[in-house]
Parts: structure tokens; C-alpha cells; sequence
């Protein structure tokens, strides 16, 4: 499952997840029949949790949807998938405290990140600090559309889709295999910023 | 799956941002520009994308039948073919962005021939054959151009082509133009009661050369023109107050006013007359002449046609085959269609032969006995060019065989003289001796049947050739029906026989479309030539005509020209509609390339060829070339399939 989000801000303590994208990898292909997508609503930052219990979703209709409904929607189309992300570190605690704090929920997925997994395949590549507009150039993946959840998602999932490809040709078969060789790749950068 | 259950729960009530993205991608490219957004979003739903690193194999022979369609996102696909002889592969063809593959292979439920490999890295739609099957049965448009693969891109380009041609030609017109719109005046009509005076007087008063004689229903039972006029002048004893129902040409020649200019053209050629009448719903609504005709253009067929028929001597018809080649280049010039082309040379060629045979008679004396001359080959098709060999025969009636060798012995040396007019007007002499001067074509019925019969028969690669050219065969001078009955036992025993059909089909496999390898054509040199070429007639026309001619033969069709003999297929349901036309299609294209290069060629001072360096073409006609000798691959394919072959 690949995961983005927008934000109101890159504060992961203050900001609000505003819309979700994702997409789904399954045997290897991006399934268009199963995607995610949602706007949340947030003209009340207090929403209790309450609303749940009553399983009635206050004006969810105009702007967006319930934000916890919305999550719940999420968490019910991810199920037990692994998720992939760019930059995951910060979707994993964004969407950690608002699954917290809307639905009291801990989100425990393991989570995996593209920007990562991008220079530990390419080693060759020089990119400091890539973002995903490099790795976008660096591909020459003809996106549509940037800075939707959706259209990062779809990109960032095809993104996975040649790194999973060149993991497969240095014979990283597992994501077992591949979790393995990214935290050798974090001690040796660990190592490396260290001197 | 819960994951499902959500998505059919919430997703659909999203317009999703990249199921709208991907559509919009598709929507650049046909079919999917053509097609209904409901269907397209459909595709895009049941789609997964996926990636393949350069050198990944997408299908190949071994994974069985064919069970995905897919259309390249972004990068390049390449056919590769495993060379049986030779050993290694070579690249047989490209696909790139927006383009769908392998629609052959999906639809005949069978595996690719070609494996499929990713040229560069690449991303790329697929759709499972469940809803691939789907679709095609929602859209048309998608089906349209599954059936058709890269033929309704042909469609495409056909309409750009036309649509350029109007722009340069401006409102000049063509002969696909109405007759209605041509004749705008009023016709200018009489009683049969009139006065022959007051007939040409109206004539003269409305400046026409011609005055329609009509009923009380406006019906045209006569025509009174110039020509009638010179006669009754000439005559010195005619009384001008007559009625002109006395002097007209009773029963005029129609045709309605959707009818072409083409149609008139001809109808004029062969009835060697200046006018036509048009007639709706039974009344007189118009009259087309010559001169509306060909005004604009000067292309003056009718007057040719006479000409020729008229013509004193063989020195004339020597000269005006000159003619005939400066009518045709102006024809094309004026973007009249190949076989409008070939047909007007067909029918003036036919006089020509006409006026030989004829010429030849009258200085050699009458033989005394009735015969029929055939042609076979293209003129039996009626699909000759400028360039073109004799093929002919005769036919008389015998009642043995003892009969029949004395009337060989009297017809035989008129025969070889004919052959030898026929030569100087242009008409080469066959290099394989098929010419009715040869003893062997100089026939009875009954033993034309028997020769035939033994094609049928035994089919040896020789009578398999022969077949190919005699059972084309069609009178252009003479008693009809003697052939008729000849053609009538041929289609009776190729029905019957489908180890002969079989044959035949091998046959019309022999010639491959030089396309669908590297660079798009497969180029061979011929002599010394400098650019490697490829053959227009023998590579591009000949598998329609063999195809069109197995198929017409087997299925009791005893039309000849290979363009009716699909038309009569596509009724008898024989070959799909949509096929049909795009055989039509490709088949006309070919013979119009190949005719435009016989006018740079005599221009040029060259000899007749037919072979052409696609190099030489612009890029739309080298696309639409590519495109016309992949349908001749389906054609040829679908003859494999019929025959199992």
C-alpha cells in the first residue's frame, strides 16, 4: 500500500492531515480498481469522539468528509498491508496522531520509504537529499498531476514499482530481505555523517 | 476482501484524481479519444500498472493464449522473432506511447507469435481479458478498432488526406461530385408535338445544345441535340415544322441526381453520348453534358472513347494512346480515385482492343465464323494501369474436335495479326505467350472447359498459376455467353473442390507484405539499383487479389474485379464489414501509389516500375502504406486460419 498525505503543515505536532491519498501494489502492478482517496473536513478541530460512538458523521457532506470516518475508511482499505511512502517517517506520525486522536487508534503497520529505498538501489545515483521531484527527473516519470494525496500516491507507487523491479535484479527477492539491507545502509550513512 | 467491500462502498462516489489523470493520458491517443467517458473510466477502473525494466520479457510464445491487453504508458515496447534458419531474433516492430498490443493474439484466443520485450524501461497498462471482452462488447468505438487494429488509424488518415486535398483543390469539383449539384440550369424541355423550328429556337434562346422531349409527367422520352440538329441539317429535305418527336433519340439515357459524376462520365464513355438526363420520381429534373462535365478540367474521356471507336486506321490508335496517358495523369491530378483510374483505362482500352479487332477484320477479311475474344489477367479485372501486357484468347463454338481445329487453322493467323496491332498500340506482348495468336488459346468451349477442368483437377504449381490467370477471364469482344457458361463450370467445380481451394490459398500465401520487421518495411534490391525497394504490385496488390479471388471462387462470386469480389463477399457475409472496407482501403491506396509513381516515371522519362523506396514517399503516405500492407498481412492471415494452413 502506498500512502501520501497533505497537510496543513509540516509540524508533527501542530498540523492536520487534510487529505489522504493511496494506491495499492499488488503482484507487482499498481491496481487502478483500488484506490483511496479523501478530503477531510476540518472545520472542527475539537471533533469528539463521540460522533462515533453514535455512528452519526456530522455535515460531512460540503467540504469533505468526517475525518474519523474518513480514517476509518482508511484503516479498513489498508487492512494488514505493509505501507510504502516517501519521506514515510512523516506520514507514519501524521497518521499516527490523527488515527490517535480521532479514533484512539494505534496505528502499529510497518512502514517502509521510498526515499530511501531509492539511493540504497541506485547507489550510483548522486542526489543529496533527493526529493521526490528528483526521483520523479530521475526516472523521467511523466506525472499528470504533483501535490494531490492521490497523484503523489499513484507516483510514488510507480516509483516503487522500478525500485521493487531493480531489487528484484540485485536479488532482493523479500521485503524481508530488503528491510535487511536498508538498515545496513542506515548504519554505514549513521557511520558515514558520524566522521 | 474488506479491502474491495470499501471500495465499492466509498470509492465509486469519488471521482477518483487518478482514474481522471490516466483518462486524460488516454485520451490523447485513438480509439480512446473516441471513446464514451463511461466506458474509458471503465478501462481505467479494471486497469493495473505496471513496470517493466528494459530487457523484461511482457509476453511471449510460451505463456499460452493470451490473457491480458495492454496499452504502453510510457516508454517502448519491440516485437521479437527467433529466426528459425538463421538462429538469433530480430526486432519486428515498435510500440510506443498510447499504443495497445498484441489485439491479434487476444481476439484469435491464441499465444503472441512475438514475444513482447521492453525496449527501454517501461510502464504499462493492462487489462485483463474479462473486461477487455467487456468493453469491446460496450464501446463501439473500442471494438471498432480492435477489430480493425491500426486500420481505423488508416480511417484517420484517409480524412486528413482528404481534407488536405479539398483545401488545395478548393471548390474545384471531382468526380465524386452529384450530378444534382452540377446541373444547376433548368433543364429546357418540350412536347413530342413541338415544332422542330420552335424546338431549336428555344434552344437557341437559352444557349444549351440540347432540349429534353417530355410527357405530361415530365417523363423524358426523347433528347434532341446538336448533334441530331448537324443531321437534320444535312438532310436538306427535312421539314422544319415537323414535329421534333420525329427527329429525336427516343428513350434517353437517365440516372438520378445522387448518381456521380463519375457514374455520368462513364455512362457517356460507353453509350458514346454527350448527355444525360437526370430523373427523380420519374419526372425530368436536369441534364449533365459533357461539357458540364469536363469544362473545368478538360478531360475530354467521351470524346476519346469516340475517337478511338471511330478511328480510321491503327496508325490513329497508336497516336492516341498518348492520349489516354495525358487523361490519365490529369484525372489524377484532379484526385480521381485509383479505381476510378483503372476503370476508365479498362473501358478505353477495351475500345481500343474493340477497334483493333475490328480494323484488323475489315483489312484481312471476315473469317466466317463467330468467336469471342477473352482477356484475362488485370484486364480481366478490370484493374489495368498505363503499364500493361496483353493476356488474351479466343473462343468459338465447335461441335468436335475435328471441327474445332479447322476453325483454330482459319482464326488463327487474324489472331496473330491482332496480337501484333495490339502491340504497337502499347500493349505489350506477353513474355509467357498467353495471347490468342498461340494455338493453345485459340479455343473451342469444350475445350477451354476440359483445360480448365484439369486446373481444377490436378493442381500442380504451374495449373495453380494458370488458374490465377485464366480464371479471370471475361469477353471484350464477341458473344458473351460462351464465357459465361465456362465461368458458371469453374465456380461450380473450385465449390466442390477444397483440396484445390486449399492450393490456391498456399499460394495466395506466397507473397508476404514486405512490412512488420525493423524500420517498418522489409526493402530488397532489385538489379542495380542504388535504394533498396519494394514491390507494389507483387507484395502489396497481389495478396488482395489473390485473397479476393480464392474467396470469390470458393463461395460461387462470378464477379472479377477483386474490389466487387469484396464488396460481394462482405454481403455474402464471407468477410466482416468492417474488414472488407478496410481491404477496400488499403487495396485502393496501393494501386494509387503505384500509379502515381507510373506518371513520375513517364514523366521522368524512366522506364514503367513498379517498385518504390518508401524513402521517397512523404511521411503520411509511407504511414498509410505501412498501414495498407499490414491489411493485406490480415487478409493473408485469415486465409491461414480458413485453410488451416
Amino acid at each position: 500500500m502506498v500512502l501520501d498525505l497533505e497537510t496543513s503543515g509540516l509540524n508533527l505536532n501542530r498540523d492536520q492531515v487534510l487529505s489522504i491519498g493511496a494506491v495499492v501494489i499488488e503482484d507487482g502492478a499498481i491496481d487502478f480498481g483500488q484506490q483511496f482517496e479523501r478530503t477531510l473536513h476540518r472545520h472542527d478541530h475539537k471533533l469528539a469522539p463521540s460522533v462515533l460512538i453514535h455512528g452519526l458523521a456530522p455535515s460531512a457532506i460540503a467540504a469533505g468528509c468526517d475525518p474519523a470516518q474518513a480514517l476509518l475508511d482508511l484503516m479498513e482499505f489498508i487492512g494488514d498491508s505493509p505501507l510504502l511512502a516517501f519521506h514515510a517517517g512523516f506520514d507514519q506520525r501524521m497518521l499516527g496522531r490523527a488515527l490517535k486522536d480521532s479514533l484512539g487508534y494505534k496505528l502499529q503497520h510497518p512502514f517502509m520509504d521510498v526515499a530511501e529505498l531509492a539511493p540504497l538501489l541506485n547507489p550510483d545515483v548522486v542526489l543529496r537529499d533527493a526529493g521526490l521531484d528528483d526521483w520523479i527527473a530521475h526516472f523521467g516519470l511523466q506525472v499528470e498531476e504533483r501535490h494531490n494525496a492521490s497523484a503523489d500516491a499513484q507516483v510514488t507507487a510507480e516509483i516503487a514499482l522500478i525500485l521493487f523491479s531493480q531489487a528484484r535484479r540485485q536479488l532482493l527477492d523479500s521485503p524481508r530481505q530488503l528491510e535487511q539491507r536498508l538498515q545496513g545502509w542506515r548504519r554505514k550513512r549513521q557511520q558515514h555523517h558520524g566522521l | 476482501m474488506s479491502k474491495m467491500d470499501a471500495f465499492d462502498q466509498a470509492g465509486k462516489t469519488a471521482v477518483m484524481q487518478n482514474i481522471q489523470g490516466t483518462m486524460q493520458f488516454l485520451q490523447r491517443f485513438p480509439p480512446f479519444n473516441q471513446m464514451e467517458n463511461a466506458h474509458l473510466a471503465y478501462l481505467v477502473e479494471q486497469c493495473q500498472l505496471r513496470f517493466y525494466a528494459a530487457g523484461d520479457s511482457i509476453i511471449k510464445p510460451a505463456d499460452g493464449p493470451v490473457e491480458h491487453f495492454f496499452i504502453v504508458k510510457q516508454g517502448r515496447v519491440v516485437g521479437e522473432r527467433t529466426h528459425v534458419v538463421k538462429g538469433g531474433t530480430e526486432t519486428t516492430f515498435e510500440i510506443t506511447r498510447g499504443e495497445c498490443f498484441p489485439l491479434a493474439a487476444l481476439l484469435g484466443e491464441r499465444a503472441t507469435r512475438t514475444e513482447h520485450i521492453a525496449g527501454e524501461d517501461t510502464f504499462c497498462l493492462q487489462l485483463n481479458k474479462a473486461a477487455f471482452i467487456r468493453l469491446f462488447a460496450l464501446s463501439d468505438v473500442f471494438r471498432d478498432f480492435s477489430l480493425r487494429g491500426v486500420s481505423s488509424l488508416l480511417d484517420q488518415v484517409n480524412q486528413q488526406v482528404q481534407r488536405r486535398a479539398v483545401e488545395t483543390l478548393g471548390n474545384q469539383y471531382s468526380l465524386n461530385t452529384r450530378l444534382g449539384e452540377l446541373a444547376m440550369r433548368h433543364p429546357v424541355v418540350c412536347t413530342p408535338a413541338t415544332s422542330l423550328r420552335e424546338a431549336v429556337r428555344m434552344m437557341d434562346e437559352s444557349q444549351v445544345g440540347s432540349i429534353v422531349i417530355v410527357d405530361e409527367q415530365r417523363f423524358p422520352v426523347g433528347i434532341f441535340t446538336l448533334r441530331d440538329l448537324r443531321q437534320v441539317v444535312a438532310r436538306a429535305e427535312t421539314d422544319l415544322d415537323s414535329a421534333v418527336s420525329g427527329h429525336m433519340t427516343a428513350s434517353p439515357f437517365y440516372l438520378p441526381p445522387q448518381a456521380s459524376a463519375f457514374d455520368a462520365a462513364i455512362a457517356m464513355t460507353e453509350r458514346h453520348i454527350a448527355h444525360v438526363c437526370l430523373v427523380e420520381d420519374r419526372r425530368l429534373c436536369g441534364v449533365v453534358s459533357e461539357r458540364d462535365l469536363f469544362s473545368l478540367q478538360r478531360v475530354d474521356l467521351v470524346h476519346l472513347a469516340r475517337t478511338i471507336r471511330s478511328a480510321p486506321r491503327l496508325d490513329n490508335l497508336v497516336a492516341l494512346r498518348g492520349e489516354i496517358g495525358q487523361l490519365v495523369e490529369r484525372m489524377l491530378a484532379h484526385g480521381a480515385s485509383s479505381t476510378q483510374i483503372t476503370h476508365i483505362i479498362t473501358l478505353l482500352n477495351d475500345h481500343t482492343v474493340c477497334r483493333v479487332i475490328e480494323l484488323a477484320i475489315e483489312d484481312k477479311g471476315d473469317p466466317g465464323v463467330p468467336f469471342s475474344w477473352l482477356c484475362f489477367g488485370s484486364e480481366g479485372r478490370r484493374e489495368q494501369t498505363l503499364h500493361t501486357d496483353q493476356d488474351n484468347g479466343i473462343l468459338f463454338e465447335a461441335k468436335d474436335a475435328v471441327e474445332a481445329a479447322a476453325i483454330r487453322e482459319r482464326l488463327l493467323p487474324l489472331a496473330q495479326r491482332i496480337n501484333q496491332d495490339l502491340a504497337q498500340c502499347g500493349f505489350s506482348l506477353c513474355k509467357g505467350n498467353i495471347m490468342a495468336g498461340n494455338p493453345e488459346l485459340c479455343l473451342s468451349r469444350s475445350e477451354w472447359a476440359r483445360r480448365f477442368s484439369a486446373f481444377i483437377r490436378e493442381a500442380t504449381p504451374e495449373n495453380l498459376l494458370a488458374s490465377s490467370i485464366y480464371f479471370d477471364l471475361r469477353v471484350v469482344w464477341g458473344d458473351g455467353r460462351g464465357c459465361e457458361q465456362l465461368r458458371h463450370g469453374i465456380l461450380e467445380q473450385v465449390a466442390d473442390n477444397r483440396l484445390f481451394q486449399r492450393m490456391m490459398a498456399d499460394n495466395a500465401l506466397r507473397q508476404k507484405p514486405p512490412v512488420g520487421r525493423f524500420r517498418e518495411f522489409v526493402l530488397t534490391r532489385s538489379g542495380n539499383d542504388k535504394a533498396a525497394t519494394l514491390d507494389l504490385k507483387v507484395q502489396g496488390l497481389t495478396p488482395f487479389v489473390d485473397g479476393a479471388r480464392l474467396l470469390a471462387l470458393a463461395h460461387g462470386i462470378s464477379a472479377n474485379n477483386t474490389l466487387e469480389r469484396l464488396r460481394q463477399l462482405v454481403e455474402k457475409e464471407v468477410i466482416d464489414p468492417l474488414d472488407g472496407g478496410a481491404f477496400e482501403e488499403a487495396y485502393h491506396f496501393i494501386q494509387q501509389t503505384r500509379m502515381q509513381q507510373h506518371q513520375i516515371q513517364t514523366r521522368q522519362n524512366l522506364p514503367y516500375s513498379n517498385r518504390v523506396d518508401p524513402d521517397d514517399l512523404n511521411d503520411l503516405d509511407r504511414r498509410i502504406l505501412r498501414e495498407s500492407l499490414r491489411q493485406a498481412q490480415r487478409l493473408q492471415s485469415s486465409l491461414a486460419l480458413r485453410y488451416q494452413l
